[in-house]
């Protein structure tokens, strides 16, 4: 099983990509999306209370069990001009 | 220059961020006279757009409109706006009777002018009356004299571009160089032709070494600028701009504005990257939400979408590692630039440019009309500001009448040309109609509201059907509402964005609330109860920066690390007590953010009164067009069918959905009208109004509002 990971935005420029599959498991969750993509690029700024994870479009918990095919994202916190 | 009035005067000292002085100046009568405000006003009316508000109730009547003689054109900025020790200060207000929404409009804006008028000793400056032949208007705190010129004609050209001809006049005046004691507010050729001009905020930027602008965008009021008469308003002053607000507290106001300094160092690195993109970052991330809107917020999303993201104008356009803040000491420093940019369109065809933007607004704009062109982005740009009209209004005007033309409601007989959606030479040549003031831009620069009805007769007699009939449909998809075309976010799936819209007392401006990512994609709002919470809150506090000259973007587009860790994280409150030990340490008072919200209540009942009184103040006048609940057409249902049809089984259960497509779009947008109403039902509520949207008496009374006029205005509407 596979999820993507999409990058935009900063992310993407620093990534040098749109987006990276990771393989999961029946138990693989959000964190675990968000510490793989922190071992494969630690220059990317992901601190905690700055990042909002979302999964097809909608927000998720960091403890979510991924499914098959899910696309995950790690947004800003857009408020609002 | 021909002066045909000076005073001579004293500036006042600025302490504790007031001078207490207003300027008043009659254009009829070419009077210039300077008001001591009551003791008390300052207190009731904080400054900005609590000051322009209450200059208009005062000072003019039901009957007033744009063009009135007794209208007033406002520019105020607030106790705050004048320090460059704090992030995101320097903004300004300029508020007017509108001529899009015939009742009260206000448009921050940054850049110098506000500073320097502070400085120049007034909190605000009034200009009634209109003048027979075109004035300028010269504010000069160093002279001690303040003038009523007649303006000064360089040539046709220069005399037409509300850019050009606020740098000569600013050489003019400065001996013929530029200089950041002075600054200018300006408005172009295209502000006499259209209802939606805007007014120019001109400074000289020291590191670009070249003249900035900003604009007060929305609602009209450089329209009224030039209807006065007005050209040009000139301030200057040499006043240091260091403590220039002579803060009551100078160690607390280092001290709040080094904490906001720091989070903002930190955190927009690693958030929206305002500082490297300014707002055009945003463009990717409403694409992916589907909230960019597209031909006409038809559809949130195109594959075309990235010619339009940030990085394609850091790369071509924007100069770099300039720190680019619209006032000094603002570390956010948004406001992006480009230099030596050629226009390749329009009659400037060929001339080397500089452009100031684009903000995301603009790019969303050129969206609506159904254009990726980064290039047409930044001519665009150029052009709405030098013609002086707002690159809102313009694109959603635009894409409004090239949805008219898709639908069968206009055809190329009536506008002179095919005008669809993505027609880049249509709409430039649309464009410097509507700045001229001829073809179809005379009918185009009247607005979104003004346009159904020429579409509506048009299209009813050319048909012999009923205008009221053309007039439902073109309700559909006109994106305006109370007069004023909505600014560039989908606002399909979420309701309380519905509301912050439909609510917003100048019309769907997003300065009162935008609640889109909190509702739709966070899931913060689940129930209608939290959703009409969050639209009686952020109008509150959203209001207050409008009142104190101060811009929202450090608060609410840098979320503080420590506002994960509250309840309601997306108020970002920890960042707001630093705005709070602010004004506390600025104007000497000890006051808490309830006293804050309860100061920007005041204003906001204020404000529904003038709407009252206007004619804009009622339910009738919150109501949303169908495109913004839903998907208007069938072309938009089967867009995101999928969605939309599982949204339908989440409220209705698998076994209550239609088979039909059409059928499910229709029960759809029922569905959608219909919580609608019910929000609206609930918000009045929340804000102590009746179910028509009137303030109850005793709400009005508990803000120490219930003068002669308010008494009488809500008796007649029966309260």
């Amino acid at each position: 099983m596979l999820v993507s990971i999409k990058f935009l935005g900063m992310q993407r420029l620093i990534t040098n990509t749109d987006s990276i599959d990771m393989p999961i498991n029946g138990n693989t969750r959000v964190n675990d999306a968000l510490q793989y993509v922190r071992q494969q690029y630690p220059v990317l700024p992901l601190e905690e209370g700055m990042v909002l994870a979302t999964i097809n479009l909608e927000v998720a918990s960091l403890d979510r069990i991924l499914q098959d095919k899910d696309t995950i994202s790690f947004l800003p916190l857009i408020a609002g001009g | 220059m021909k002066m045909l009035r000076q005073i001579e005067y004293k500036p006042a000292r600025v302490v504790g961020g007031y001078t207490d002085r207003i300027l008043k100046v009659n254009l009829s009568k070419q009077e210039i006279t300077i008001q001591e405000p009551p003791p008390d006003f300052k207190n009731k009316y904080v400054g900005g757009r609590g000051y322009a508000l209450k200059l208009i109730w005062d000072g003019t009547r039901q009957e007033t409109h744009y063009d009135s003689p007794e209208n007033i054109l406002v520019m105020a900025s607030g106790p705050l706006g004048n320090e460059p020790a704090f992030p995101g200060t320097g903004k300004f207000i300029v508020g007017t009777i509108s001529p899009l929404t015939d009742t009260f409009i206000d448009s921050n804006i940054g850049g110098h002018f506000g500073p320097i008028l502070k400085r120049a000793g007034f909190d605000a400056l009034a200009v009634s009356g209109i003048s027979k032949k075109d004035v300028v208007i010269l504010i000069d705190g160093d002279a001690q004299t303040i003038s009523i010129a007649a303006a000064p004609a360089y040539d046709e050209e220069i005399d037409e571009g509300a850019l050009s001809f606020g740098e000569r006049l600013l050489k003019d005046v400065n001996g013929g160089e530029l200089g950041d004691s002075l600054a200018a507010v300006t408005a172009g050729k295209g502000a006499c032709n259209a209802r939606f001009g805007i007014v120019n905020s001109l400074s000289f930027d020291v590191r670009r070494k070249r003249l900035r602008s900003k604009q007060a965008g929305r609602g009209g009021t450089g329209t009224v600028m030039r209807y006065k008469g007005l050209r040009s308003i000139v301030v200057r002053s040499s006043l240091s701009v260091v403590n220039s607000n002579n803060a009551i507290d100078k160690e607390g106001v280092r001290q709040a504005g080094s904490r906001l300094k720091a989070v903002v160092s930190k955190c927009d690195t690693q958030q929206l990257h305002l500082s490297t993109w300014g707002t055009t970052g945003l463009s990717e991330y409403m694409d992916k939400f589907h909230l960019f809107p597209i031909n006409n917020y038809q559809y949130g999303q195109s594959p075309e979408s990235p010619k339009l993201f940030a990085q394609v104008f850091l790369d071509k356009y924007f100069s770099k590692k300039i720190p680019d803040g619209c006032y000094y000491g603002c570390n956010l420093a948004c406001a992006k630039g480009s230099e030596n940019v050629e226009l390749t369109r329009g009659p400037k065809a060929g001339r080397i440019v500089n452009i100031d933007g684009p903000e995301y607004e603009t790019v969303g704009a050129v969206s609506c009309m159904g254009i990726f062109d980064p290039h047409f982005v930044m001519e665009y740009n150029w052009y709405c500001d030098e013609y002086g009209i707002d690159t809102i209004s313009t694109g959603v005007t635009i894409g409004f009448f090239m949805e008219c033309f898709q639908r069968g409601f206009l055809s190329a007989d009536d506008v002179g040309y095919e005008l669809t959606f993505g027609n880049i030479k249509a709409a430039d040549r649309l464009l410097h109609e509507i700045a001229d003031g001829k073809g179809f831009g005379k009918i185009v620069g009247q607005g979104v509201a003004r346009g159904k009805k020429w579409v509506a007769q048009k299209y009813a007699s050319q048909n012999g059907t009923s205008e009221d009939a053309v007039m439902a449909e073109l309700d559909k998809f006109g994106m305006e509402v109370k007069g004023l075309e909505f600014s560039m976010y989908i606002t399909k799936e979420s309701l309380a964005q519905q509301g912050g819209y439909g609510f917003a007392l100048k019309g769907p401006q997003h300065d009162e609330a935008w609640l889109i990512f909190i509702d739709q994609v966070h899931k913060e709002l689940p129930t209608l109860e939290h959703k009409a919470n969050a639209l009686k809150w952020f109008p509150l506090i959203r209001t207050w920066f409008n009142a104190t000259g101060l811009c929202k973007l450090p608060w609410i587009d840098v979320r503080n690390p420590e506002a994960a860790s509250t309840a309601e994280p997306s108020k970002n409150l920890p960042t707001l007590a630093y705005y709070v030990a602010y004004l506390n340490a600025t104007t000497g008072s000890n006051k808490t953010l309830q006293d804050v919200l309860d100061d920007s209540e005041r204003l906001y009942i204020l404000q529904k009164l003038v709407n009252l009184r206007h004619g804009k103040g009622m339910r009738a006048s919150d109501q949303i067009p169908w495109r913004a609940m839903g998907p208007a057409y069938f072309n938009e249902y089967e867009a995101r069918a999928e969605y939309y049809d599982e949204w339908l089984q989440q409220q209705l259960g698998d076994d209550k959905v239609p088979a039909s497509p059409e059928q499910r779009h229709k029960l759809l947008m029922e569905k959608r009208i219909e919580a609608y109403q019910h929000l609206c039902d609930i918000v009045y509520q929340k804000k102590g109004f009746t179910s028509e949207g009137i303030p109850k008496r005793e709400t009005v009374e508990k803000f120490g509002l219930m003068d002669e006029q308010a008494r009488q205005l809500l008796s007649e509407l029966g309260v």
